[in-house]
């Protein structure tokens, strides 16, 4: 990952993906597999950005590519925040350790961001409440429901209260009360002016919830802009998307 | 520093609480009961051939823990993908290799120490005095297996936890011997057979250096001295190794 000299922070983009390629080996005779041919797009400070696409479109790379899970072939990803430090992640079908309970693995992770004893246990009984889950804090998380992992999952994701929170696929798995309480944690990151990236196949959260989108298909975005601008050009954000992703 | 004890007690944790271990260290504290009997039918010898197949248990059942659950370690973290959640948070891959060594560390001390204490007490009560010997014996098997946990880690970092496990076996029985080797083939004063063999020499760990099975039953004099520079040769092979386990690791992408 690289990172542009910085620039003022109320000017500067959340993350800035430009020309980002990405190319694996895969099978044994490691043939050559362009995931990802030229990415652009721009995330801006405060937005709730969704990051929409088919299935094998490159959603999950790119993001992988700005947390420096995945290197770039070629590219660059400037990131307008503080580092991994002021980042929060939730990935696709997320698993956990699971003997470990709730409350053990948020404080866990809040260790790894290096927070004071006080802070930590506050941060942990503050976000299992935030989440719903302050009864379950001391069952083992082999014992959770998916839906119970995926609020566990975006609890750690806030642990070190982050600037930008990417979340992959968050509403997959959960059923209508686990998808509304989701909503309402991303409602609230928007309303303190965080800035949250979400990878999602469900177009009337992303309709719901986003202010600006990008369209990625076969590895390229092909379309970015506001929700509105999107309905402008067809009825409903389902018919543009099939618009777009088909054309 | 902080992500170091942050994984070293997650590793703990995983590794203590996992319910194969548990099994393994009963089975291994039948085994060691069971040199009571066997004590029992070798006429005037009960305490040493006790202290012998003791200390035989405890090194197998040892390297057991050792071997597989430090193959899983690292592979676990990849193929369950918790890796997404340890490295998109300021975790370096550093602190990542050596926290799960000393988590496994901390572990292992925790197992050998009671199969130790439980051999040490046996050992007493049919001797009828205590035998620090047994102590150390087991102090040095601990050593040992550090060496290989390390080694196991390394492998895993490059293959899958099957290949690793194996590997790791084949590490400590060689590093029973490679000392045997050189000196067989020095009898052979072949010049390359024997640059063949001081390459081997310095790649695999030389563990019957520390192997002091044979003065806890007193057939051999233990020179202390040299077995403690042996031992500081162990722990700096330890870090040799993690070091390289480290580098494989940092070009890993998830």
């Amino acid at each position: 990952m690289q990172h542009d000299t910085p620039r003022s922070p109320a000017t500067d983009p959340a993350v800035l993906v430009s020309g980002l390629h990405k190319t694996v080996r895969v099978g044994f005779r490691a043939r050559r597999l362009e995931i990802l041919k030229g990415v652009d797009f721009e995330v801006r400070r405060g937005d709730v950005f969704g990051l929409l696409g088919p299935n094998g479109a490159g959603k999950t790379t790119s993001v992988k590519v700005i947390l420096g899970l995945m290197r770039p072939t070629s590219g660059t990803v400037a990131m307008g925040v503080a580092g991994l430090a002021d980042v929060g992640y939730l990935p696709e079908n997320p698993y956990f350790y699971d003997y470990l309970s709730g409350r053990e693995f948020l404080g866990f992770c809040a260790r790894l961001f290096a927070l004071e004893t006080g802070e930590r246990r506050e941060r942990v009984e503050g976000l299992l409440g935030d989440v719903g889950l302050l009864d379950a804090g001391d069952v083992h998380l082999r014992k959770y429901s998916k839906g119970m992992l995926q609020r566990i999952g975006i609890a750690q994701a806030l642990v070190n209260d982050p600037e930008l929170v990417l979340l992959d696929e968050p509403m997959t798995g959960l059923d209508p009360v686990g998808r509304v309480e989701v909503k309402r944690i991303i409602e609230s990151l928007r309303d303190r002016g965080k800035t949250v990236l979400f990878n999602s196949h469900i177009l009337s959260d992303v309709h719901e919830l986003c202010s600006r989108i990008a369209i990625m298909r076969e590895g390229r975005v092909v379309w970015q802009g506001t929700v509105p601008e999107a309905l402008a050009e067809s009825p409903t954000l389902e018919d543009f998307f099939m618009k777009v992703v088909t054309a | 520093m902080n992500q170091l004890v942050a994984i070293t007690v997650n590793t703990f944790k995983e590794t203590i609480r996992d319910r194969v271990l548990a099994v393994i260290v009963v089975f291994a504290l039948i085994m060691i009961a069971a040199g009571l009997w066997l004590g029992s039918i070798s006429l005037g010898e009960q305490g040493r051939m006790m202290t012998d197949f003791g200390l035989v248990a405890v090194t197998g059942f040892g390297l057991i823990v050792a071997v597989f659950v430090a193959a899983g370690l690292v592979r676990k973290e990849v193929e369950k993908r918790t890796v997404y959640v340890l490295f998109s948070k300021p975790v370096s891959r550093v602190a990542f290799i050596s926290g799960k060594f000393v988590g496994l560390c901390a572990t292992m001390a925790t197992v050998i120490a009671g199969m130790g204490l439980f051999l040490f007490a046996l050992v007493w009560i049919v001797s009828g005095r205590p035998s620090g010997m047994v102590l150390l014996a087991v102090l040095m098997i601990y050593v040992q297996l550090l060496a290989i946990i390390a080694v196991t880690i390394f492998f895993s970092t490059l293959g899958s936890a099957i290949l690793a496990s194996v590997l790791g076996i084949c590490v400590f029985v060689a590093g029973q011997l490679s000392h045997n080797v050189l000196a067989l083939t020095r009898l052979g004063k072949n010049p390359l057979t024997e640059a063949l063999s001081w390459i081997v020499y310095v790649i695999i760990p030389n563990l019957s250096a520390v192997d002091v099975k044979a003065g806890a039953v007193g057939e051999q004099t233990l020179a202390w001295g040299q077995i403690g520079l042996w031992v500081a040769y162990l722990l700096a092979y330890v870090v040799v190794v993690l070091a390289l386990a480290t580098l494989i690791f940092r070009r890993k992408e998830f």
